[in-house]
């Protein structure tokens, strides 16, 4: 999220594009709603559901599943080729723009209407809309994220953005709004197969930075691994842990994996759950850290689950980063509750019985705010330093001195600085960035170019070379460099801004009113992406066979996070025939995630106790179903769930909703007896993770359930 | 004295039923009864709308009129409450609220009722203030404590205000002003650039 939600306060133009905010982010809508009230602001929702979202929005589009990129690619084909772009902006701060323009020529407003089913005049009209409301925020979720060219979609809405010239300003940006309150903090702990804390990767130089922050011997953590190989592999990911036990499809791996620690993670948010379910019975230990009984501890047949009890977050205390990129410090209420144990303490029983204690708690004496200390140390590439936990603390207690519009401290204790120091917070007196990429404003004041992160120079694949950094004369107020400059290295010999901890490079780099991390160009090309310009592939599982001919998936993938994941050899253009329908999931504002927690709550199971299928009005009555009735949601992978029928014009005639948070039914049978004496929830129903679809995206490998095809009948 | 009302702007509920939450974790209300409840029409189409409601404590309230037992009475501030000790259950102000605001506990429409629940606008009972009876039979009384009611000091988007009608209605005054001007006065900032 470049910018904030606050902010959100200053579009002239709001485009939400795979987000249902209203359900999955009702607080955040006041922004929103304010930039439409005072602003005026159009509020355009493109979505394949009318969801309440829809509903207050001044423009709905309806856009077929996983066509993002192709409608996007469409808008910003019509405002260059309008000549709407901000030309400035393009000239001095972006690279890869004629490469980009060619591949976009290709969406004219015809073929944005075959391959999305949005009529051709209204990628028009809403092209037209952007470039006439300025500066406008694009906002995405996971409706924009899940699907096999999810990292194209989302490189699609940053381009569109570029083009626009809404980057670096108040009211612009791209924010990306996070479902939890820490979610941002977790990503930027890298809670990943492929990254250490702070994006550091798992390059050798990775884990050197990190054995110094943590004050241990490199060597030693080398010994923990299996070999060095691995230590630099990257592992197995969420959305596909269990083909490391299941092994349906082929592994790279030296051994099968054999157990599992689920902390604080829904287990039903993982796509196929029956083969989820199958994995339980092949793993030899299972445990689940979670304040609540989750839907996995009734899925296994074998006597091997351990279920811990922890604490929720008003029983505990510490540092989370939110969706603004701000911190906040979170104060304990009350004490955890029965045989319940915070975080912090089953992770240090866990730690003293694996027998590294001396080593993990080395640099934490105080619980938590030496673990906040010890983060901010290692986490330079994000400015975590200057965030330390008294600041952290001096913010949360102080924060109805905030500007609700600025987020700015008029006076008080934090005077000048903004609310929650939001990263970068390059030192410990560095007010925070309240908005990404902003280059108006000198660097020690919360400005900052776009990262120099790619080289200086790159020739691309039709032989034109460009200059990586940013235009001469464009810099931040207060810059030594007037124009574009590499990261800074070498102020502390063999070190750069990121990896010398002494912290000396990034104070000068802040003393000389210029960015650590350099002034360049933000890139419309990645080479090292199969399609290093977006473009649109159909879904792996395509309701248009004559699409799949022409804008055919990936290749397959043999070792993409140490399994083999099927592109081109699981699109099958006939598969339609049998499954009809897309099906794709979401949230219902009154559950959240797994739904553990709220199901088991009498006043929120009271208001949606029953997962129910969308299913259009026209498409029920072919089918002979009625609202109310039970169906079967059959999957192409042998999943099928039972479900209500809930007939509603939410949904068009191709398509099939179902929300996620359901678990204690299993493909028609009740598991309820089967949770802990007294812990089932009042809520139960099928997981509509049972029936979601085989996909994965190409470069991150998240699931694609947002696009996949399944067939309905009556029960 | 400050004339109590709720006010609803349909333009900004978004259907998340914080409100309904927040009053019956807050009040203790057993599921089952509704003090508050969001309805949603034309929902999944264009024209949607919600609206969140409970007993809106009107002026010359219906309910008063045909309570029979003379157990529903309004405070000087507006706030239309219930006696529990008096009420009878017999449901007329049920018959009577255009709102669907009252509730009542057990039995069905026909029959043996316990004593009508419905929103006190966070202000208790004619128990006294403060003690436990009234807590367990009304629930919390936040205008005692000077607060505003849990529903609209909860809603996530303010589109549900509550309190001194003549603070609230300046509140939405200036909400439906700001919303016909702006954009919607075409080509004046290019013509006139603010002078």
């Amino acid at each position: 999220m470049t910018n904030s939600l606050n902010d959100i306060r200053h579009s002239k133009l709001v485009f939400m594009i795979g987000s249902n905010a209203a359900e999955a982010h009702p607080v955040a809508m006041q922004h929103v709603l304010y930039a439409k009230e005072v602003n005026n602001a159009p509020i355009i929702v493109v979505d394949p559901r009318f969801t309440k979202l829809a509903a207050k929005a001044t423009d709905y589009v309806r856009i077929r599943p996983g066509t993002d990129t192709a409608f996007v690619m469409g808008l910003i084909n019509q405002i260059v080729s309008n000549d709407w772009y901000d030309k400035d902006f393009v000239r001095a701060r972006v690279a890869g723009f004629p490469e980009m323009c060619k591949v976009a020529s290709h969406y004219t407003p015809d073929v944005v209407e075959d391959i999305t089913g949005i009529p051709a005049s209204e990628v028009v009209r809403i092209a037209k809309l952007m470039a006439t409301h300025r500066p406008g925020t694009v906002v995405w979720c996971m409706g924009g994220t899940q699907h096999s060219i999810g990292s194209s979609n989302t490189r699609a809405f940053c381009i569109l953005q570029l083009v626009l010239g809404n980057m670096g300003k108040s009211g612009g940006g791209t924010n990306i709004f996070r479902g939890h309150d820490n979610v941002q903090g977790a990503t930027d702990m890298c809670v990943l197969s492929h990254s250490l804390p702070g994006y550091y990767g798992i390059k050798d130089g990775s884990w050197k930075h990190w054995c110094r922050v943590w004050d241990v011997d490199y060597e030693w953590i080398k010994s923990r691994f299996h070999s060095k190989e691995y230590m630099n592999k990257k592992g197995f990911t969420l959305a596909r842990w269990y083909e490391g036990v299941n092994q349906d499809d082929k592994i790279n791996q030296y051994t099968p994996i054999k157990a599992l620690i689920q902390w604080g993670c829904a287990g039903n948010s993982n796509s196929m759950l029956h083969r989820v379910k199958k994995a339980m019975d092949k793993l030899e230990l299972v445990v689940i850290v979670d304040p609540f009984a989750p839907a996995m501890c009734t899925w296994g047949e074998k006597d091997n689950v351990y279920l811990l009890p922890c604490s929720s977050q008003y029983e505990t205390s510490g540092s989370l980063t939110s969706t603004s990129r701000q911190f906040q410090w979170r104060f304990k209420v009350v004490d955890p509750i029965y045989e319940s144990k915070d975080d912090y303490e089953i992770m240090a029983e866990l730690v003293k019985r694996l027998g590294f204690a001396d080593k993990f708690y080395k640099n934490i004496k105080k619980v938590p705010e030496d673990i906040t200390r010890e983060i901010c140390k290692g986490t330079l590439t994000i400015g975590y330093n200057g965030a330390l936990p008294e600041r952290i603390k001096k913010h949360t207690l102080n924060w109805h001195t905030f500007d609700i519009d600025t987020l700015q401290a008029k006076g008080g204790p934090c005077d000048g600085e903004y609310y929650g120091l939001p990263w970068p917070c390059w030192t410990e007196t560095h007010p925070g960035t309240p908005i990404l990429y902003d280059i108006s404003k000198p660097v020690a004041k919360g400005g900052l170019p776009f990262r120099a992160r790619f080289g200086t120079k790159i020739t691309y694949y039709d032989g034109r070379t460009e200059d990586l950094l940013a235009a001469k004369g464009v810099a931040n107020p207060g810059s030594q460099v007037k124009g574009g400059y590499p990261e800074f290295k070498d102020i502390v010999p063999g070190t750069n801004w990121k990896t010398d901890l002494s912290q000396k490079t990034i104070k000068e780099a802040i003393k000389r009113g210029m960015a650590p991390f350099g002034n360049a160009r933000a890139r419309c090309v990645v080479w090292t992406f199969p399609d290093q310009v977006p473009v649109h592939r159909e879904p792996v599982h395509s309701p248009r066979p004559d699409l799949i001919a022409k804008y055919p998936t990936y290749n397959d993938k043999p070792d993409q996070y140490r399994v083999y994941t099927r592109f081109k050899s699981e699109q099958n253009p006939d598969l339609v025939k049998k499954f009809p329908f897309v099906i794709i999931t979401g949230r219902m504002v009154e559950h959240m995630g797994g739904g553990a927690e709220t199901r088991s709550n009498k006043y929120l199971s009271e208001l949606q106790p029953h997962v129910y299928a969308e299913i259009n009005e026209r498409t029920a009555n072919n089918l002979g179903i009625r609202n109310g009735q039970m169906v079967w949601i059959e999957s192409p992978e042998g999943g099928r769930a039972k479900v209500m029928a809930k007939v509603t014009d939410r949904v068009d005639e191709h398509t099939i909703f179902l929300p996620y948070h359901f678990a204690g039914q299993f493909e028609g049978k009740s598991l309820v007896d089967r949770y802990p004496e007294g812990m089932a929830p009042y809520a139960v129903g099928e997981p509509a993770n049972i029936v979601t679809n085989y996909g994965y995206d190409i470069i991150t490998q998240i699931q694609a359930t947002k696009d996949g095809l399944c067939n309905v009948k009556p029960a | 004295m400050a004339r109590m009302k709720f006010l609803c702007d349909v333009e900004r509920c978004i259907d998340c039923n914080g409100c309904v939450i927040a009053c019956k974790e807050g009040n203790n209300v057993p599921v089952g009864v509704n003090r508050r409840r969001v309805i949603t029409i034309n929902e999944g189409r264009p024209g949607e709308r919600s609206v969140s409601i409970s007993c809106m404590h009107c002026s010359d309230a219906p309910c008063i009129a045909v309570c029979p037992v003379k157990a529903i009475y309004q405070r000087e501030d507006g706030i239309v409450l219930v006696n529990k000790d008096i009420c009878i259950g017999c449901g007329y102000c049920f018959m009577a609220c255009p709102f669907g605001a009252p509730q009542f506990p057990s039995g069905q429409v026909f029959g043996a009722r316990g004593a009508m629940d419905k929103c006190t606008f966070c202000a208790g009972g004619p128990a006294e203030t403060f003690s436990e009876k009234e807590r367990k039979l009304y629930g919390q009384n936040r205008i005692a404590e000077g607060k505003p009611p849990l529903c609209a000091a909860m809603c996530s988007t303010k589109a549900l205000l509550a309190g001194d009608a003549d603070v609230i209605s300046d509140i939405f005054r200036k909400r439906a002003f700001q919303r016909g001007s702006g954009a919607g006065a075409w080509g004046w900032d290019k013509a006139y650039g603010g002078k």
